[in-house]
């Protein structure tokens, strides 16, 4: 992420184009690379050593590694992304008085792209990355869509609120509910 | 008391039946030995006994509570970038780690506890996972293949100890090309014979 978010200014001619604008957009599309590489082998080790049998015979299911693990990504990858997408938003012209919002927000949809991509994941054991992609990555379109909202709700100051709520929600459901898919999905690749 | 039940098991795949209709009961302090030839099913069912695959037809039922079982598959479920001890204390509660550090010297593991588990052999590895089997008061011990991969002293303590658990109530189902030296019935699985 932070290579994307230095070579980026270095490649442009930045006289010509007005960074703050759009370099938002490089730090969302950086977010969900790294969301992306960062699940692709979320479960698979856990599969191929054996380690997922043993759980299902102490657990009878996957739901609460399937939790855990998405709520350790969140803590130890998706808390520091934020913060430095927020560093590097605010290196690009954003003011100091924003800062905390753009980490909130960072942080919010990490919560939910993991989620999403922890799924592609499981779905995708043993079969390639690639199914995980086209599975998870149109669910991944309207997240990035309610980022772009939020950071015009932070430029002109209405409706930020609404759109955190709005994230955190989504947020929430997904952590709740996608562990069971995901459960669902590993136990059909343990048979 | 019965530890599990099998009723009417049958699976097929590809249109290939492996089994059908197989259905026994085993009880405390006795042993299943299922046998066969490669791609017999004896894998299959095990892990249909496990729930983790689902039989096409028939049922698997245990008591209530449910038996507490300990199982060793092909894979060894150790993780290769932590050390022998490190896997233990992952693998096992508290309470087991005493006996598995015991096993670990009776194994011969001692000296190798704190290398990286990827540097230990194959049989190393097999002695390892089978800690886990070894330190659990289990009520049920479901082997697949066991003995591959042990040298000739260790096969003979896994064979003594299998029948050690079985005289103190435990049941134990496994499966295994090598005759394991333990008072069991045996469940021969029949490859089907191409015509």
């Amino acid at each position: 992420m932070v290579l994307v978010l230095i070579a980026f200014p270095l490649s442009i001619d930045v006289s010509q184009y007005d960074l703050n604008k759009f370099y938002f957009s490089i730090i969302v599309i950086s977010l969900l690379m790294i969301s992306f590489l960062a699940t692709e082998s979320i479960f698979s080790e856990d599969y191929e050593d054996g380690s997922l049998e043993q759980i299902y015979l102490e657990e009878k299911d996957f739901y609460k590694v399937a939790l855990t693990k998405i709520s350790i990504y969140v803590f130890f990858i998706g808390i520091p992304m934020s913060l430095i997408g927020s560093v590097f938003s605010f290196a690009n012209g954003v003011s100091a008085d924003e800062l905390p919002k753009i980490f909130v927000v960072l942080l919010f949809s990490t919560l939910i792209l993991f989620n999403l991509f922890a799924f592609g994941s499981a779905l995708s054991l043993n079969k390639g990355a690639m199914l995980g992609v086209l599975v998870s990555l149109p669910l991944t379109l309207p997240v990035i869509v309610l980022l772009g909202r939020a950071v015009r709700t932070i430029q002109y100051g209405e409706g930020f609120l609404e759109v955190l709520a709005l994230l955190l929600g989504v947020g929430l459901i997904l952590m709740a509910i996608m562990p069971l898919i995901i459960s669902a999905t590993l136990k059909t690749h343990l048979e | 008391m019965q530890l599990i039940t099998a009723n009417n098991l049958s699976y097929s795949i590809n249109e290939n039946q492996l089994f059908h209709n197989l259905t026994f009961a085993l009880d405390s302090g006795s042993g299943l030995h299922v046998k066969g030839g490669n791609g017999s099913g004896k894998s299959t069912l095990i892990r249909i006994l496990l729930g983790l695959t689902s039989p096409t037809k028939g049922e698997v039922i245990f008591p209530e509570p449910s038996p507490f079982i300990s199982y060793l598959g092909h894979k060894n479920a150790i993780k290769q970038y932590l050390t022998p001890l490190q896997n233990l204390d992952l693998m096992l509660d508290s309470s087991s780690l005493e006996s598995a550090m015991t096993w670990m010297r009776t194994l011969g593991l001692a000296r190798v506890q704190d290398e990286m588990t990827a540097t230990l052999s194959f049989g190393q590895q097999k002695k390892l996972a089978l800690i886990r089997v070894l330190s659990n008061p289990s009520d049920l011990i479901i082997l697949d293949e066991p003995f591959v991969g042990l040298d000739d002293s260790s096969r003979d303590l896994l064979s003594k100890f299998l029948s050690a658990r079985l005289d103190d109530g435990a049941g134990l189902v496994l499966t295994s090309h090598i005759d394991p030296q333990v008072s069991c019935d045996e469940l021969i699985l029949r490859e089907k014979e191409d015509v």
